[in-house]
């Protein structure tokens, strides 16, 4: 390992860093969005919609992430959708991770006690207005440790797109060290390059959880 | 201003209120007592439309309670609600456990619900715990908050959902002390309750209920010193001798 070789692979790990990033934050915004709307239909008293969520969430849990990624890329493009790898792999990431942040946002809208949800009715509260003003407060905090661990994987499976061409930050590696035989050079990198990504998350995570628990213990009042 | 006509109500195939009648005049206090089971807190629960019921009507002030109707919301800001649990909101302090109600339904200005909730907690001995969470309150004063929650709305009536039955003991007095100084100021309240002593000095009007049927009501002392029906003075025996 030398360090010239360090100075000249760097640069090209950070450009596929930076994909990496895109690519999670890009996933990660489209699998909170569509999460949300997935817990919510599932809790809904109507039967049609929490059926469709919940069967969806099923289907998507029961397929290999990459599998759905090929899907998108390979696959839609027959029926007439073109997308780029790039979008491809935010939209299967997206949705894959989707029905995990659901079954996340559900548990914790399912941790508020009834009893709650009563006296805000009793005191006049419409559905949409306990929603907003009691439910969800207390159900992104209790969602928040499994909602920053999802982030976690989203980053690391962000290495997926690889598979469909995106040059993020594994492809990137992948192609130096095909071309230079590098491999513990390249592949050390990447592996603290991932890191230096996926730790200061996890220590985000654990500070706001602190910093939640202040102010509200959960369920018991 | 309270009138319950004959309402059956079942939860699948048992039937829990088997034709309950029951009429509260304003500023009047009624107890119902009554072994766990006989119906007496589904009989509260139906009044401000938490729970449905079969057959027969209730009305307050003479508007039907319909839970599936949109009038319900409006009706329960008329009806307050006290629970044995307290069921205060974890995440909001003291003081906006009161404002809660004012400000987002009744869409008071801020400064005025403010005062008024002030007001209201330095009523039930609160003043100095505005800032609070409810977890760093006693059951008794949780109660307490919940009740100027309750109040907050400026409701006709409230209703009490055997709201001393979690407390320690030694909480129990004060929480009392606030429902009878309501009771003095002539607040109309239905309360489920286990305090006989309270029912007896307290309540106008007494009813015992069993297997879902209201089986005696009258006057609170009378009923509770000279039970005339058999059922009751079995469960006052029981009750009283522990």
């Amino acid at each position: 390992m030398e360090f010239s070789d360090i100075t000249a692979f760097l640069p090209i790990l950070l450009k596929g860093a930076l994909i990496t990033v895109q690519i999670t934050i890009g996933a990660l915004l489209l699998s909170t969005v569509l999460g949300l709307l997935l817990a919510l239909m599932k809790l809904s008293p109507v039967r049609a919609l929490s059926f469709t969520a919940g069967t969806f969430i099923n289907v998507v849990r029961g397929l290999p992430i990459i599998v759905q990624l090929f899907y998108i890329y390979f696959v839609l493009p027959e029926l007439g959708i073109q997308l780029s790898a790039f979008q491809a792999s935010i939209i299967g990431l997206g949705v894959a991770y989707s029905a995990y942040q659901a079954e996340n946002f559900r548990a914790g809208i399912e941790a508020i006690e009834a009893g709650q949800i009563e006296a805000a009715r009793s005191i006049g509260m419409k559905s949409r207005l306990i929603m907003r003003r009691v439910v969800l407060p207390q159900a992104i905090r209790i969602a928040l440790p499994p909602y920053g661990n999802t982030a976690v994987m989203i980053l690391k499976d962000s290495s997926l797109a690889s598979t469909i061409t995106v040059a993020e930050m594994t492809r990137a590696g992948q192609l130096i060290a095909a071309s230079t035989f590098q491999n513990t050079t390249v592949y050390t990198l990447v592996a603290l390059l991932y890191l230096c990504l996926s730790l200061p998350l996890i220590f985000g995570v654990n500070r706001l959880e602190r910093y939640f628990g202040k102010s509200a213990k959960g369920g018991k009042a | 201003m309270i009138n319950i006509n004959a309402i059956h109500k079942s939860f699948g195939d048992i039937e829990v209120l088997k034709g309950v009648s029951l009429t509260v005049a304003k500023g009047e206090v009624v107890c119902l007592i009554g072994p766990s089971g006989s119906g007496k807190s589904t009989v509260l629960r139906c009044i401000n439309g938490l729970e449905s019921y079969e057959q027969g009507s209730i009305t307050i002030n003479d508007r039907q309670v319909d839970v599936a109707s949109k009038e319900i919301n409006d009706l329960r800001t008329h009806v307050g609600m006290v629970f044995q649990r307290f069921n205060l909101f974890p995440h909001r302090t003291v003081l906006e456990n009161v404002m809660e109600g004012p400000v987002f339904v009744k869409n008071e200005p801020r400064d005025t619900a403010r005062a008024n909730a002030v007001a209201l907690l330095e009523k039930v001995g609160l003043g100095d715990k505005v800032d609070a969470y409810p977890q760093q309150l006693s059951g008794g004063q949780q109660q307490r908050v919940a009740i100027a929650r309750a109040l907050a709305m400026q409701p006709e009536a409230i209703l009490f959902d055997e709201p001393t039955s979690a407390l320690d003991p030694e909480l129990v007095g004060d929480v009392l002390t606030v429902m009878r100084d309501l009771a003095n100021e002539g607040m109309t309240m239905v309360v489920v309750t286990h305090e006989m002593g309270f029912a007896k000095e307290v309540a106008d009007r007494v009813c015992f209920l069993y297997g879902g049927q209201i089986v005696e009501s009258g006057d609170a002392h009378k009923l509770l010193t000279q039970p005339s029906h058999e059922r009751t003075q079995d469960f006052l025996r029981r009750v009283l001798n522990h």
